[in-house]
């Protein structure tokens, strides 16, 4: 193993030179990362958000190749994708659900990182470029699905221009310079806003919004793109109905990024008010949180009001997205019974969520408190053994992986061949979870391998054989596995540990895993290359703990494994 | 610029008075740019002159030959492209009233001429001569379109808001061969109204 990272040919000092070339470039600015272990996702759902972007912007390109922005011809083009094109179905059907799961990501994101209190250190011009990227990025997805031009599309473009007249003394003005005319226009114009005009907006501001410090993990990566497809495949998107004047639509709602504003709009007030104002009201005061936080502190627990409007917003969000998808099943009710949303009832919800929220939010904070203070007085539970697998088994499961990736190509190919098109792309999802495994297992095997071979131990010559059972049985089986890292004298070594030197090892390789995670906490998961680092200066601190430092470095990684 | 002291007598520094011209030197190179503007609404809805209200089979309207309590397509303004004549914004409905509505008088006051699109959700209306009847209605959700004046007096259209509820029209009149003629519109709530939009009835 020594030998080939030593050796270099042309690629790799190809690579090299480029690598040296790109310190003169804006990107010796950042600090990219990849994570050498299992890190939370919670940190980087900025960077997968943006690597969903990416996916779309393949996509996306693509389909222009197909695409027809003309009234006549859109829909009818959208189908030739979806019906004629060979794997236009698989394309589609990426791009879309990859358009949800960027909304979501991007949610989740921001929720992430209001609750983590994160905007604070300095980072209010993330924040601030952050909400209004998440604005564009569901306007982009709200072009998107207008330009189909489907029945729900023009339900969905009426809606928006009869927003944007409704805007006071220019709307009218508006609504004609941005969107034109008639439908000609409005599908040409959402087709520029959708392919050029927003993501060249997203992408100047991703500019200003990048953090210095980025995680790219590929397995959580190659895990989500699967996850899209798989998707995908079950849930194959349809055409809908191509609109026609003359034919009343079906019932349809929006999708479930605006079933929140469209609940507001069902009251069937003001169209100003409900679909213009108050969602202008919502982001604002997104936009002012970092600066009417006023807390010292970042969690959640040591900020009481700041949680508690995060939990109110969340639960309006929730309710007001359901309420939008709501439609009285009852068929026998006039049209306009079922649609229309009492306004009075459904304020005083909003209104009631406000103290409910509050009120879950102190709860909680309580009880996580008097956890907090239990879990001081009470002593240490052991820590949860990980698993630990042997270079000869590592072997096999990267065989046994590869395996059934061939096996799923071919499946993958047969359903194409068959006309299963959601099938084959449902299998590709997993191709793809198949590939994040393979890829941690690699990663696991490399770490392992990186680890420095045990200290060789004088063996013992009183008891040899027995070793009798330690006190805590975890810790002490995954400190006899890691006497076997890859690059490892035979496994014997480990038998001729001794009784005492085993409890010691364990006990220290417990106490550094704790430092570990504190230190992890303290870090956060954002900054994996921080907590990579905290690991690999353990490492040095003894002589001893190089026994342990593997096992505790694979600790977090049991649960992908 | 906080330390020299604030101009007496109406005198302006050296410094600032540099500043005025130069700003005033950008907002000059600017200006021109305003009206360009004008790049983005689309000017073919904006027709300068009148033009004879045309049928689908190209006949020009007139009033002694049309019948009455009866209602035409018409798209206005026309263009060359089959497709966008397509367009639901430019169909509009050309009624001539029934007889107890003034329909039977030979001048463009028989005649009314509202956009098709349904105020509620953008469906085409169109009008219904029956007997007891006589009126414009949605076949979406069912709104119910006055032909007099436009205005929605029932249905989702009429729940809606002003200017929400009441259609925009063309004005119209006739020659002296009785060809009905379509005035230039202005596409202002207050005016002709918006398509899709509405308008102001009270104007």
């Amino acid at each position: 193993m020594g030998a080939t990272l030593t050796y270099e040919n042309s690629f790799v000092r190809f690579t090299r030179w480029v690598y040296a070339g790109v310190e003169r470039t804006i990107f010796m600015g950042m600090k990219f990362t990849f994570p050498g272990r299992f890190v939370s996702p919670l940190g980087f759902l900025g960077m997968l958000t943006f690597v969903i972007f990416i996916i779309l912007g393949i996509t996306g390109a693509l389909l222009m190749l197909w695409y027809e922005p003309i009234l006549d011809r859109a829909w009818h083009s959208v189908e030739n994708i979806n019906d004629t094109i060979p794997y236009g179905f698989h394309i589609r059907n990426i791009h879309y659900h990859a358009s949800n799961a960027m909304v979501m990501m991007a949610l989740l994101h921001m929720y992430y990182q209001y609750f983590s209190g994160r905007y604070k250190i300095r980072n209010e011009i993330l924040w601030v470029t952050g909400i209004i990227l998440g604005v564009l990025t569901i306007l982009e997805a709200f072009t998107g699905y207008d330009i189909i031009f489907s029945e729900r599309a023009e339900l969905a473009i009426s809606i928006a221009a009869s927003l944007t007249n409704s805007i006071p003394v220019l709307g009218p003005q508006m609504r004609e310079a941005f969107f034109g005319a008639g439908f000609h226009d409005f599908v040409l114009r959402f087709y520029a806003f959708h392919v050029f005009l927003l993501p060249i907006a997203m992408l100047g501001l991703m500019v200003v919004h990048f953090p210095r410090f980025l995680v790219f993990d590929v397995p959580m990566v190659m895990a989500i793109s699967g996850a899209i497809m798989l998707t995908g495949g079950v849930f194959p998107v349809g055409l809908g109905l191509p609109f026609e004047p003359e034919v009343p639509p079906g019932l349809t709602v929006p999708e479930w990024y605006l079933t929140g504003l469209y609940a507001f709009l069902r009251t069937m007030y003001d169209k100003f008010t409900t679909g213009v104002a108050w969602p202008g009201l919502f982001i604002f005061a997104l936009l002012i949180v970092p600066f009417i936080d006023r807390y010292k502190k970042f969690s959640w627990k040591d900020r009481p009001i700041i949680t508690a409007l995060g939990i109110t917003s969340l639960a309006q969000i929730i309710v007001t997205t359901y309420w939008g998808f709501y439609i009285d099943p009852d068929r026998n009710k006039a049209l306009l019974e079922r649609l229309v949303i009492d306004p009075i009832f459904f304020y005083l919800v909003m209104v009631l969520l406000v103290p409910l929220s509050f009120g879950f939010t102190y709860m909680m904070i309580k009880l996580a408190k008097h956890a907090e203070a239990n879990a001081k007085l009470q002593p240490k539970k052991p820590p949860k053994g990980s698993i630990n697998i042997s270079q000869k088994w590592l072997y096999v499961l990267f065989v046994a992986l590869l395996a059934f990736q061939i096996y799923l190509n071919i499946s993958a190919y047969y359903a194409v061949l068959q006309g299963m098109k959601n099938y084959s792309l449902f299998i590709i999802g997993i191709m793809m979870l198949v590939f994040a495994a393979m890829f941690h297992v690699y990663r696991y095997g490399r770490a392992r391998a990186k680890a420095p071979p045990p200290r060789p131990v004088p063996p013992t010559p009183a008891k040899p054989a027995a070793v009798p059972a330690p006190a805590r049985p975890a810790p002490a089986t995954t400190v006899g596995e890691v006497q076997k890292p890859m690059a490892s004298p035979p496994p014997t070594a480990s038998t001729r540990v001794s009784s005492e030197q085993v409890a010691q090892l364990a006990q220290q390789q417990q106490q550094q895993q704790q430092q570990q995670q504190s230190k992890q906490h303290t870090t956060s998961g954002g900054t994996a290359a921080a907590a990579a680092d905290s690991s690999t200066k353990t490492e040095q601190t003894s002589d001893q703990s190089r026994f342990t430092s593997a096992a505790s470095n694979e600790g977090p990684d049991k649960k992908t494994l | 610029m906080a330390q020299t002291p604030p101009a007496i007598g109406g005198r302006v520094s050296r410094r600032d008075f540099l500043k005025l011209m130069a700003a005033a030197g950008t907002v000059m190179t600017f200006a021109p740019f305003v009206d360009w503007g004008k790049f983005l609404p689309n000017p073919a809805s904006n027709e300068g002159q009148r033009v004879k209200a045309e049928l689908a089979d190209g006949t020009v309207v007139n009033v002694n030959t049309f019948p009455v309590n009866h209602s035409e397509v018409i798209i206005y303004p026309k263009s060359e492209d089959a497709t966008l004549n397509q367009e639901a914004f430019r169909t509009w409905q050309l009624i001539r009233l029934p007889p107890e509505l003034g329909g039977d008088k030979n001048d463009a006051s028989a005649f009314r001429a509202f956009s098709m699109v349904c105020l509620h959700l953008w469906c085409l209306w169109k009008y219904w001569p029956e007997e007891g009847r006589k009126r414009g209605e949605c076949p979406c959700h069912g709104s119910m379109y006055d032909p007099t004046n436009g205005q929605a007096f029932a249905g989702p259209a009429a729940l809606q808001g002003p200017p929400s509820n009441v259609l925009p029209y063309l004005g119209l009149e006739a020659d002296s061969n009785g060809d009905i003629l379509i005035l230039p519109p202005t596409w202002d709530p207050n005016a002709n109204g918006i398509v899709g939009y509405g308008r102001y009835l009270n104007v």
